[in-house]
Formats: structure tokens, sequence, C-alpha cells
């Protein structure tokens, strides 16, 4: 029963997003632009790692700015729409349904992934090579896996505020900079990279580098790999705690609907 | 006959904050110690101003919001504590245009709403067939809910409540901005629900509407009870139940 919510609630999420225009643009023209972007940034920085900072960087700016975007967006209209409350208190449980909305938005946003891929290939004639393909995929369920389990406990946090679409945009860009996404985390500050360390996707990010660049050392890609998982299976674990508060909270003051 | 709803000294305070330095706290008391019970198989209706508390209730009631203090308990279960047991049992209908997912057909928004209540296939799609008719969509089942006028988006949430079977069905303010004939449709299907033994509760602006329908009500002023009986115990010697509410609130206020 809990797999049909989810389906349902994935493929309800599918059709709302995408008929949403902010949402098409997130999906299909901020990859182009990520890419074009960050190749011009990149084209004269000497950097041989093309692949992985330009190609898999843009993609992933995008993939998750389309998760954080329709996560974060979608209890805001919920609210709006009067549906957030019929889905907090229906029985197949709230942190269900918000997986299944998350799942649903990954899924359709994995193809900004291919939109940035196919940007290089045409403007760039820059083909995305893996590698370890192998790796490579095992790298990428991973960093899926910390995405959907980090965009979950953000979308049931913000059933908290009324101010969702203010935390949406502070949330989206440190993100990016703090798990090493566009740029290697190496030119943060050094108090700012032990927080870095402490998101899981910014091992997921290492570990999609490793895999296009060529895995040559499987223990230290297997170790990554371990404290990945562990950081995300961690806050999976602290989330359902977590959203025992929140459930109480949100019923203390208050916000469910708009005032 | 049963008591399925009971509450008792409940109150609930909204608590505001203004001001970015000099954070100035604003306390607004929404229900101040009111006691009701509804027994099961009543049309049971909370009436009063804007502003009285009828939604306040209501959403207590649905385990949507907590209780500053009191109890309030649906089939003997605490709202607060014990909103797993209540919650599979219970729908609710907020008046208005909300509550409906827009860009999805009637049918399609009801099998989402039957899947968040864990209804298996067959009994879904026999169930949706059997409320479109009733709430006369099915020849706009397939139709979204965009393109529907606002009397038949509050015939979807109708359904939408009626989905799971609910044992206790609460409507807020269901009629608001319904047609005659959507408002006389909506107050049969009420007489239907308590004719199948639901319990409903409901709040309502329109006075002739609750003298028709409810079998007992309360009269809400400012988060208090000002008048609780049947309609006629109410009325009393006046001679509508709209004087007499009218008469309940200015003596009220004095």
């Amino acid at each position: 029963m809990t797999r049909s919510v989810l389906l349902s609630t994935m493929l309800l999420q599918m059709k709302q997003s995408f008929v949403r225009p902010m949402y098409r643009f997130c999906l299909i023209v901020s990859p182009i632009l990520n890419t074009i972007l960050l190749y011009e940034m990149f084209r004269n920085s000497g950097s041989a790692n093309f692949a992985s900072y330009v190609i898999l960087g843009s993609g992933l700016m995008s993939l998750w700015s389309c998760i954080c975007f329709s996560s974060a967006g979608d209890i805001h209209r919920e609210r709006y729409s009067g549906t957030l409350a019929l889905i907090f208190a229906a029985p197949a449980g709230f942190p269900v349904i918000i997986l299944g909305k998350i799942l649903g938005n990954t899924l359709l946003s994995m193809a900004s992934l291919l939109m940035s891929m196919g940007t290089a290939l045409v403007v760039y004639r820059a083909p995305m090579r893996l590698a370890s393909p192998a790796y490579f995929c095992i790298a990428l369920v991973g960093m899926i896996g910390s995405f959907v389990v980090i965009s979950s406990v953000i979308a049931c946090l913000l059933t908290l505020s009324r101010r969702t679409t203010l935390y949406m945009n502070c949330i989206e860009i440190p993100f990016i900079l703090l798990c090493g996404i566009s740029f290697p985390i190496e030119v943060l500050p050094a108090w700012l990279q032990y927080v870095s360390r402490c998101l899981a996707p910014t091992w997921a990010v290492e570990l999609l580098r490793m895999a296009v660049q060529g895995v040559t050392d499987s223990a230290g890609f297997w170790r990554n790999f371990g404290i990945m998982s562990a950081l995300t299976m961690g806050l999976a674990l602290r989330s359902t705690w977590l959203y025992q508060v929140i459930d109480r909270a949100v019923r203390r003051k208050a916000t469910l609907e708009v005032c | 006959m049963q008591t399925i709803i009971e509450v008792k000294e409940l109150r609930r305070e909204y608590v505001t904050y203004k001001g970015a330095i000099h954070r100035k706290k604003e306390v607004v008391q929404a229900v101040r110690g009111i006691d009701f019970t509804v027994k099961r198989g009543e049309i049971f209706g909370l009436l009063g101003q804007n502003g009285a508390g009828k939604t306040t209730t209501i959403k207590m009631l649905t385990t949507l919001l907590a209780p500053t203090s009191g109890t309030c308990k649906v089939f003997g279960y605490d709202t607060f504590r014990e909103e797993k047991q209540i919650r599979k049992r219970i729908n609710f209908i907020f008046g208005g245009e909300m509550g409906v997912y827009r860009r999805l057909s009637a049918e399609d928004n009801l099998r989402y709403f039957a899947n968040l209540y864990r209804m298996d296939v067959k009994e879904r799609e026999r169930r949706i067939k059997d409320i479109l008719e009733l709430v006369e969509l099915t020849g706009a089942a397939d139709r979204l809910a965009e393109t529907y006028s606002k009397g038949m988006i509050q015939r979807l949430q109708i359904a939408r409540g009626l989905i799971n079977d609910p044992e206790i069905l609460f409507m807020d303010e269901p009629t608001v901005g319904l047609d005659p004939l959507g408002a006389h449709m909506l107050r049969d299907l009420i007489r239907k629900l308590r004719d199948a033994g639901k319990t409903v509760l409901l709040t309502t602006h329109y006075l002739p509407e609750a003298e028709e329908l409810c079998d007992r009500m309360v009269i809400l002023n400012h988060g208090k009870i000002v008048a609780s009986g049947t309609s006629a115990e109410i009325r009393g010697d006046a001679e509508s139940l709209e004087d007499a509410y009218i008469r309940l609130i200015k003596e009220d206020a004095v």
C-alpha cells in the first residue's frame, strides 16, 4: 500500500511539475545556461577535468535547483491551494507523501543532467566520457539518495513556516557551493570545509568525479561511499525523529494554511 | 446514542510576534473554554460570526491544530496525541474553491486521495463512480478541475471528503459560494449521510440552513458558547432562529 501511495504521488508530482513554466525553465533552459557559463569560466583555468566540473557540475546544479525549488515550492503551492492540510492529515502519512513528491521530482529532474551533456556535446563538441561507468552508476545512485533525504528533511521543515519561498531561495546557492558541485570545496575557507564534509552530497560529488576521471583507488572510492552512505542514513534516521517534532510543532504553530 | 465527539474546556490561543528588534507578543484567544458533545448519527451545527472560533474548533477536531488546553476527543481519542486512530475514520471539507488539485481531472483527484486512504483498487474505482454520481459530476469526471465552475469545484471537494466513507464528516461553511441548486443538492446530500448513519459537524452562517439540517447546534461568539440545544430550544419565543441569534449576539456584546 505504501508503494501505491509513493507511485501515485510520484506521478501526480511529475504531472503537476511539468506543466509549470518555471519548472520547465529549471529543467531545460537552466542546464544549458549553466553549462555555457561554467565552460566559459573553466576554459582559461588550465583545469584538465572539463567533464567533471563543467558537464557534471552544471548538470548537478540544475538537478539540485529542480529538486530544491520543486520540493520546497510544493509545500508553498500545497499550502496556497488548500491541499497541504489534506495531505498532512492523510492516513498514508505526510513523510511518505513528501518522499513520493521528491522521488517524482528527482526522476523528472534527471533530465537536466542529460541536457547538460547534450549542450556540451552540441555547443562545445565535448562529449562526456566516463572512465569508470560502473562506479559512476553507483555514485549516481548515492547522489540521488543523498539529495532525496536532504530534500525530504527540508520539505518537512518548511511546513513550519509560511516564508517558504524566502528559505527556498536561501538554500539553493549555498548548498551548491558547500557541496563542491561547481567548484572544488578546497577553494572554501578551512572552517567551511568542515561543514561541507558533514554533508552527504559533498562525498557523492567527490565519488562522481572519481568515476568520471577513472577510479584508480578502489578502496578510496568505497571509503568515500561508506562515509556518504553513513551520513545519508544518519540523516534519514534523524529525520524520523525530526518529523515527530515537526508534526507537533506545525499543529501548535498553525502553519498548515495561509492566514 | 453513543457520544463520538467530546469537547471540554477547550481553548486555543494564537501567538504572534511583531517588530524585528523590540518583539511584541500578541495573543489572540480564538476559543475560550467551550464544552459540547456530538452523538453518533447527528447533524451538529457550529454557528457564529466571523472570528467566533468555528473554524479553529473544526481544525482542532480534525487533528490539524493543537488545543492550547482542554479536552478534544473524537471516538474517545485525543485529537493531538492519538490522531492516527482518528484520521482514517473522518474527513473534512473546507468551504471555497480550495482543497483539490486543479491540474488534475475530478477522477484523478479522487483516485489520488483514495490512495492516500490506502483503499484497494477495486473498492476505489467503485467508490469513485458512486461518489461522482452522488455529486452529479459523472459527465465532467475526466475534465481538469481548473475548467470547473466554483460550484463544481465545491462538489468535487465534497466528493473528496466522502472518498474514505468517513464516519464523521466535518464541513466548514460548505455552502459558501454555491448557487441555490448546488446548496440544495448539498443539503440533500447531508440528509442522505445522516440516513446512512453518518455524523456531520458543520459550520454555517446561513441560519435557515442550520435550522433545516441540524439536530443540535451551538452558537459561538468571540470564542465562547452563548447558546446550545435544538433550533427550537435556541429559538425560544423568538420568531425565527435568526431573530434569536441576533438577540444572543447583541446580549453577549453588552
